[in-house]
């Protein structure tokens, strides 16, 4: 049985055009801190396209492997400039960590990431770019270490998702 | 987050925008048939697209959508007089036809032509299933009928009711997209709702609260896969599809019927919610009907004599606070339909999503949004015909299917999210 409000009209005043004017209007910071981490060659190609574009605390990355068992040390891993990178490190504060492919030779390196980042509670995202045939293994490779997956042959998605996360 | 001049772009569907455009490229639904129910029957008042109308069934049995002012000195039609092939207005008789043109203007002499000369702005208002369809773009780039399955199949097999929305279309479509909260917001009905408990999927949606999600283009739009784990290593997907610009349909649970949403710009602070159930391969129960007409499932409970929800704003959705507290109503909100419009609403007609936090689980509400604003732009710089236009892109279903770890859901299910007519829908 519905109980009665105290405030019977409450939400038809609230989602009035007119209240929106009186809701809090302070600026929003940047919502994530994200890592996106190119697997492959192609993709490495996107991402540095991609970090031209200026982001509020993005960090584009490469991973060029994964030396041994997969650990967090064994990430050989460069910033877009080529310089190398910790992966311990920029993993730390990261809240988002998109993986880029474009096929399926970056599988162990999404293995190693899916990996760190459940450990760490970081979410992931993979973006497939690719028209060819080879993005079913590349979205085969990600699918288990990708809380969300978008195939595509768009090379603007990875931008307009990032757009979107306020990265 | 989107910036205010592409929120804009996406919400205002007015004519001459460039949304409005895209909307009028398209075959839509205007009313329900049961509005227009005889001959001869009294006119109703539509709005579409911020497009005052009057729709009307003339004493021959035609259907006419025209502008809702007389030509004259502009009274609402609404007030006319349905007879003899054409709704009269009732100030000084001027009489129009289902294509809006004037048949007779009583002042003037009997053997004038300035009738001839009068024609009031209309679109063709077409009967599929239980829907009256209206097209309201070019007549010269008319596209083919509709084909949706729900209004394909024999009347028996289907049902549809709607309801009035007081947000802007899009934050109603975004959630018909947006599965992630189905797990939370709906999770009582899925353990009661006559149209939904007793699926053995329900058991996968409650066990598992984080699902994975997969979104992938498809010729008409998107298709949304939300994955859940499953036994001996298996995965549970629910497969959503979107055909452009605002159909969608939620996957199935058992034997269930299907059901799915049209969501129609009124204007840009209101919209109707079209909500639709079917069956491919039998009739539904009376039991099935009567709980739709009865607001359960994906339907609402409507004042009488009005598409309004019972439970809507001015009445703070009847919160029930002790429903909330023993588990029965996650939000409080009695009725899939109304927790979604509740919480819709509750954003304020045209939500500012210069504000949001999005996250990655909204994927699919990013690239849909891309694809709105990218195909309203192509149409309005280069004439493209969008995605949806095209009524092989309406002959899609949702789908609830177990598959293997490493199999691809749109390559395992590509049959399943397709019409295969007389054939049952793919569910768990």
């Amino acid at each position: 049985m519905a109980v009665e409000t105290s405030l019977l009209s409450s939400c038809a005043r609230a989602a009035t055009a007119a209240e929106a004017r009186f809701r809090i209007d302070r600026p929003i910071r940047p919502a994530r801190a994200a890592r996106i981490i190119a697997l492959d060659e192609r993709a490495a190609g996107i991402a540095r396209r991609a970090a031209a574009v200026e982001w509020a605390s993005a960090q584009f990355l490469v991973c060029e492997g994964v030396a041994g068992g997969g650990a967090i040390g064994d990430f050989l891993l460069r910033g877009i400039e080529g310089e190398p990178v910790v992966l311990e490190q920029t993993l730390a504060g990261a809240d988002v960590v998109v993986m880029l492919a474009t096929d399926d030779r970056g599988a162990g390196c999404a293995y190693a990431l899916g990996k760190a980042c459940w450990e760490r509670g970081i979410m992931t995202a993979g973006l497939v770019l690719s028209d060819e045939s080879g993005a079913d293994q590349a979205v085969a490779a990600l699918r288990p270490h990708a809380r969300v997956l978008l195939p595509t042959a768009d090379e603007t998605d990875l931008t307009e998702l990032l757009a979107a996360l306020r990265a | 987050m989107l910036r205010q001049e592409i929120n804009e772009l996406l919400t205002q569907t007015g004519p001459r925008t460039p949304m409005g455009e895209l909307f009028r490229q398209y075959w839509m639904p205007a009313c329900l048939a049961e509005e227009l129910p005889e001959d001869g029957c009294p006119p109703i008042r539509l709005k579409l697209l911020s497009e005052r109308l009057v729709a009307f069934r003339d004493s021959k049995g035609q259907y006419g959508l025209i502008d809702e002012f007389c030509a004259h000195r502009g009274v609402s039609l609404w007030f006319g007089r349905n007879e003899e092939g054409g709704l009269r207005c009732p100030y000084h008789g001027w009489k129009y036809d289902t294509t809006g043109q004037c048949l007779d203007v009583p002042s003037e002499a009997d053997n004038s032509s300035f009738a001839e000369n009068v024609k009031l702005t209309s679109y063709p208002l077409v009967k599929i299933g239980d829907v009256l369809w209206t097209y309201m773009g070019d007549p010269a780039t008319q596209p083919p009928l509709p084909e949706f399955e729900f209004a394909q199949v024999a009347p028996e097999q289907t049902y549809t009711s709607k309801r009035w929305q007081q947000s802007n279309w899009m934050q109603a479509f975004e959630g018909g997209i947006d599965s992630s909260h189905v797990t939370f917001l709906h999770s009582g009905g899925l353990k009661t709702d006559p149209l939904f408990k007793g699926a053995k999927g329900n058991e996968y949606n409650l066990n598992d609260t984080k699902p994975f999600f997969e979104v992938a283009d498809s010729e008409g739009g998107l298709f949304v896969g939300a994955r859940r784990n499953a036994e001996d290593g298996k995965y549970y997907w629910r497969i959503t599809p979107w055909v452009m610009p605002c159909f969608t349909m939620v996957p199935p649970r058992g034997d269930h019927p299907i059901h799915g949403h049209f969501w129609i710009p009124i204007d840009d602070e209101n919209c109707w919610a079209y909500s639709f159930d079917y069956h491919p391969v039998r009739a539904l129960t009376p039991e099935e009907r009567q709980a739709m007409i009865d607001g359960h499932g994906v339907h609402s409970e409507n004042i009488p004599g009005t598409y309004r929800p019972t439970a809507n704003m001015d009445n703070d959705y009847l919160m029930d606070r002790e429903a909330q507290q023993r588990g029965e109503y996650y939000s409080g909100v009695k009725g899939i339909a109304i927790q979604d419009s509740s919480l819709q609403e509750s954003m304020g007609p045209i939500v500012d999503r210069t504000k949001e936090r999005l996250v990655p689980a909204d994927s699919g509400i990013i690239k849909a949004r891309q694809k709105l604003r990218k195909a309203a732009l192509a149409l309005r710089d280069q004439g493209v015909t969008p995605p949806g236009v095209d009524p092989a892109h309406h002959r899609v279903r949702s789908a609830a299917v177990v598959l293997p770890q490493a199999e691809s859901f749109l390559d395992a299910a590509r049959d399943d999210v397709r019409v295969h007519p007389g054939m049952p829908v793919a569910s768990v």
